[in-house]
């Protein structure tokens, strides 16, 4: 879950009145966030990943606003009196390859008012969890946050040479040339992939080729640091695709609206041409609320005062006709794609009590499946052979594969530690590390258990085939060949299989003293005498017998009769 | 003839008396009225009581007597008080010598008269309240004395000493307090074979004992003229372990059979998937970060294939947000890039058993239908108390015209009151694949509110991609946490505890 630390004056600072911590813990208990802890000046929040917006102070204030009341409906965008005439960013068409998407838009303090140290702390914090999220860690998309007063429109995405750019890093004092900022910065070392092709880097100019930035990298302090005191803004941001660009700044939207301030677009050029005006980033977004499509989700017939009242709770604007709404959201909501996602807020907008829900009669006949039940019934015989039934991950650490030679499970390829290291295609792998967990309880241990093991199957869509397995591991100074297959003898007599044992050689058994059992043909278990080293090796003193039974191969073949 | 006295190992552990145990024995249980006391046991039998307390206690250990304790006081004179017998008291000396002088005698003849201070200290003080002396010095006898013949004290003494009980207790306590006179305080024991004792056979010598029932005992007929050792059914035996359900298998079993009897059919998937039913299918974008490396299990050396051409086709219009093949409206703008089969073709250890819903749905069972599948599920995760590598879910769908969300919580409400679960809270939630989406959350003693039952109604671009025409109410039931509930457990790894001494229910 996305998390965050908010500053809890920013938010309570856009009500009309203060709200207590339990007052806050409630109106939270039926939103999307969560306050997972707080103290005088902090919030800790987390949020499902489709609100992210909730977790900057001024998304996190508007949605307190619609909940106490304090305001309603859509927040509508200022936008500026003035739009500067060369307003525009050109996207060369050199960046088509690696990153060819940009929107921009002009943020205006309102009237007698600057950036903040506050909101500028705000905006580069929810900057950097955008990053984070949407922006696939800069991968899909980036954005960027400029001094517009001390830059010169129009403005200029391209990709040029590296050995001709040098700027002055954010974050440092002296030009530096681009090839030693790739070669030795930090955030170049981690994102510079996304940001270069070959011997040339992404770079957003000025008319007067001041560099704002190395597009998804960083700032330049000269053309790029905004600062307090700044009155106007360029926000901007690149990536892979239009939608997530609009979306990233969409998103960032959210902290300057949220305190009054206006917004002007910035055209998008490319090749000198408009291809857009750039009202698309801040302009709401209309999506069709059907009042029969709401009423079928909810289960319950909102009146229309009821449905209006609720979708300005939830800071929408709302437009009724013949079978809805119009409903307009703001661009910090891209998680709407449908009108199924603006029922969701009105339907959700306020606690849903359990007592609410409704009971179906069951039409349908319930039923386990059959070879369920023959696994469950396999698993009933083993306790009555008196073994102690564990259940085991599917998951092996990499020593139990290493300690038996010939062993051949699927590895995963990002194993979150070596304790989770293989899929086991056998129960022997899962039942030799019990016994090795096991060594200080004394002898005589005997463990059985149904459970699955994928096997590699290239035929199958999947490459792998699940299967379960019966598995038997008996430890004891008397322990043999004999036991094991006694015991594959009484599982499979209990289902009425006779099957035939032929010599085989198994992994982690003792040459000579291992066998496979087939039915009609097909081969159903395999057992035998673990092998000394196995044992030796996990600490085991007495002998080990092992059996396994494939029970998804020996399923089709019951109540054949051809299976003598 | 079988060695009818070796005692063939039976596991058993045999009764086994020593000589003067079993003389003992027989002397009780031949007594005429049982309980007897000791010194009367030894006079019939002829042992020494010493040798007979030993053996008593010995056959009390073996649960072959009981004895009866009764607690008894005895009085008794000391030496001093034997002495004061024969010569006098104090007191009594000193009335004499008194008598003697004529009634009156000087501190210092009192010595003489073979008092010593502190004799003669107790008999003034003795003879002054019983009225027999004047008070000050010379000492003088009172005109107007008591007549008695004895003085109380000397009566009391003579009692004791003629073992009467009827004595004034006061009386004996100053004596007592004078050393005169010691209570003995003592049990008096009496004994008597106890139930087994009178039961247990005795052979006449060890020779005579047949040991296991072995089948050539049988076989002879020896067992009709020989008793058998007996043995002590107290003794420890061979710890024996046996099996028992998994409590966790059990409690899943359990949780299955609810679902059938609301009328629910079970379904399986693979564990390996593809990406397609594990993720697209769901309408989960492809770049969704919960499909990096970072969360799902990727495997090496497999390869996946996609299922039939017209479904990966309906599947990749949502993704791209075109019309369904033959539709000329998209069902929404989808995620806004191209649909990438490479991605989609690779496999992965299943994360949700959401993927066996698609695999369900896309066999297009006939309305009202309703599934579960309780199957494992493997995330890149931190293990903790309340999360798991590996994890069980509980997947169900519920499909049938009009299906709201007020029927997903009604369901939630069931299950929670079928398992005993009293507390059921429901939060908005988010899943690419259901809208709306909620979560219900059940009280945990130590873990507090924990979410266990995600839920929602199946997006659009989900069911009517696989041509399902109905709401469909889909869950994805946290069931191991929904039985860290439901069996007290506090801590996820408890689960999979493979520790076989708690399989076993004997402690760890």
């Amino acid at each position: 879950m996305p998390k965050s630390v908010l500053r809890r004056e920013r938010v309570l600072s856009l009500l009309p009145e203060p709200l207590s911590d339990r007052a806050l813990e409630e109106l939270l208990s039926i939103s999307k966030a969560d306050l997972e802890s707080h103290d005088p000046e902090t919030l800790t929040i987390s949020v499902t990943p489709d609100r992210l917006d909730l977790l900057s102070e001024g998304g996190l204030g508007l949605y307190l606003q619609g909940a106490t009341g304090a305001a309603k409906g859509l927040v509508r965008e200022r936008v500026a009196d003035e739009v500067p005439a060369a307003l525009s960013v050109e996207a060369d068409g050199s960046v088509r390859p690696i990153r060819p998407s940009i929107a921009a838009v002009l943020v205006t303090a309102p009237d007698g008012s600057v950036l903040d140290a506050g909101l500028l702390e705000e905006a580069v914090r929810f900057q950097e969890l955008l990053h984070a999220t949407v922006g696939r860690g800069r991968r899909a998309a980036s954005l960027g946050i400029y001094p517009y007063d001390r830059l010169v429109p129009p403005f200029r995405y391209a990709l040029e040479p590296v050995a001709n750019v040098r700027f002055v890093p954010l974050d440092g004092s002296e030009e530096v040339g681009a090839p030693q900022f790739f070669r030795e910065h930090p955030l170049a070392q981690r994102y510079g992939a996304f940001g270069r092709v070959g011997d040339a880097c992404l770079t957003l100019r000025d008319a007067q080729g001041t560099i704002l930035s190395l597009p998804p990298l960083l700032n330049s302090r000269t053309g790029g640091e905004a600062r307090v005191g700044d009155r106007r803004l360029l926000l901007e941001s690149t990536g892979v695709r239009d939608r997530t660009v609009r979306e990233m700044l969409g998103s960032l939207l959210v902290v300057f609206l949220s305190r009054g301030w206006h917004v002007a677009p910035v055209a998008r050029t490319s090749d000198g041409t408009v291809v857009a005006d750039g009202r698309d980033v801040f302009l709401p977004r209309r999506l069709d609320l059907l009042s029969e499509a709401l009423r079928s989700l909810a289960g319950t017939s909102y009146t229309a005062a009821e449905v209006e009242r609720r979708l300005a709770r939830c800071r929408f604007g709302a437009h009724p006709h013949p079978g809805g709404w119009t409903v307009e959201a703001s661009p910090w909501r891209p998680d709407l794609l449908t009108g199924v996602d603006v029922a969701e807020d009105v339907i959700l907008a306020e606690a849903v009590d359990p007592r609410d829900g409704i009971v179906p009669p069951s039409r349908t006949r319930g039923r386990r499946r059959p070879e369920a039940r023959f696994r469950q019934q396999v698993a009933t015989e083993l306790l009555g052979l008196g073994l102690a039934a564990p259940y085991t991950s599917l998951l092996v650490p990499s020593d139990a594969v290493a300690r038996i030679r010939g062993a051949s499970p699927i590895r995963i390829a990002n194993p979150p530690s070596s304790e989770f290291a293989y899929v086991r295609d056998r129960l022997l792998l899962s039942h030799l590390e019990l016994l090795a967990h096991n060594t200080r309880h004394g002898y005589p241990q005997a463990v059985g258990e149904v459970g699955p093991v994928v096997a590699r199957a290239p035929e199958h869509e999947t490459g792998g085939e699940t299967r379960y397995h019966a598995g038997v591991v008996i430890a004891r100074e008397t322990a043999g060949f004999a036991d094991a297959a006694s015991i594959v003898d009484y599982l499979l007599r209990s289902v009425d299989i006779v099957a035939v044992r032929e010599p085989a050689d198994l992994p982690g058994t003792i040459a000579g003293r291992a066998a496979r059992v087939r039915v009609a043909g097909e081969p159903v278990a395999e057992l035998g005498e673990v092998h000394p080293e196995v044992l030796t090796g996990i600490g085991v003193p007495v002998p080990v017998a092992w059996a396994e039974l494939d029970l998804s191969r020996l399923y089709p073949l019951l109540g054949r009769r051809d299976t003598d | 003839m079988p060695d009818a006295s070796d005692g063939a190992s039976d596991g058993a552990a045999p009764v086994a008396l020593s000589g003067p145990e079993r003389s003992v024995l027989v002397a009780l249980r031949d007594a005429p009225q049982p309980p007897v006391e000791e010194e009367e046991l030894a006079r019939q039998s002829g042992i020494a009581i010493d040798q007979l307390r030993g053996s008593l206690q010995r056959l009390r250990a073996k649960h072959l007597v009981v004895v009866e304790e009764e607690p008894e006081s005895l009085r008794r004179l000391t030496p001093r008080g034997q002495d004061a017998l024969a010569h006098g008291l104090p007191e009594r000396r000193f009335l004499a010598a008194l008598e003697r002088h004529g009634g009156t005698l000087a501190p210092d003849a009192a010595a003489a008269e073979g008092l010593n201070d502190e004799e003669r200290s107790a008999a003034v003080g003795i003879l002054r309240r019983r009225g027999y002396l004047e008070d000050g010095v010379p000492f003088r006898l009172r005109e107007s004395r008591p007549s008695e013949a004895l003085l109380p004290d000397e009566v009391v003494l003579k009692q004791v000493a003629n073992g009467e009980e009827e004595v004034d207790e006061a009386i004996v306590a100053a004596l007592e307090r004078r050393g005169l006179v010691r209570t003995e305080r003592r049990s008096i024991k009496r004994w008597a074979p106890s139930e087994e004792g009178r039961r247990l056979p005795l052979a006449a010598s060890e020779a005579d004992w047949l040991g296991a029932l072995t089948p050539a005992i049988l076989g002879s007929g020896v067992w009709k003229d020989r008793p058998f050792r007996p043995y002590d059914v107290r003794a420890p035996v061979p710890f024996l372990t046996g099996a028992r359900p998994n409590a966790y298998v059990a409690w899943l079993e359990q949780f299955e059979e609810i679902l059938v009897g609301l009328g629910f059919e079970e379904a399986e998937g693979p564990l390996l998937e593809t990406e397609f039913w594990n993720d697209d299918v769901l309408f989960m974008p492809q770049d969704h970060p919960a499909r990096s490396i970072h969360d799902a299990l990727s495997l090496e050396g497999i390869e996946g294939h996609l299922p039939a051409e017209d479904l990966v086709a309906r599947v990749a219009a949502v993704h791209e947000g075109r019309p369904l093949p033959g539709e000329d409206t998209p069902i929404g703008p989808g995620w806004g890039g191209p649909y990438d089969l490479k991605v989609a073709a690779r496999p992965v250890l299943r994360s949700q058993t959401t993927a066996v819903s698609a695999r369900f749905l896309a066999r297009r069972p006939k309305p009202p239908f309703r599934m579960f599948s309780l199957d494992r599920n493997f995330r890149r995760e931190e293990v903790d108390a309340s999360h798991g590598v590996e994890f069980t879910q509980c997947e169900g769908v519920l499909g049938e015209e009009g299906t709201t969300l007020r029927h997903l919580v009604g369901m939630f409400r069931s299950l929670t009151e079928a398992i005993g679960v009293r507390e059921l809270k429901i939060r908005p939630s988010y899943f690419p694949f259901t809208e709306p989406s909620i979560e219900g959350y059940v009280r945990h003693p130590r873990l507090g509110w924990i979410e266990v039952f995600p839920g929602g109604i199946f997006r659009p671009e989900l069911t009517r991609a696989l041509n399902v025409e109905v709401p469909v109410a889909a869950w994805g039931i946290g069931i191991g946490r929904l039985a860290l509930v439901a069996l007290g457990r506090n801590d996820f790894r408890e689960l999979f505890d493979d520790d076989l001494a708690r399989l076993e229910g004997r402690g760890a």
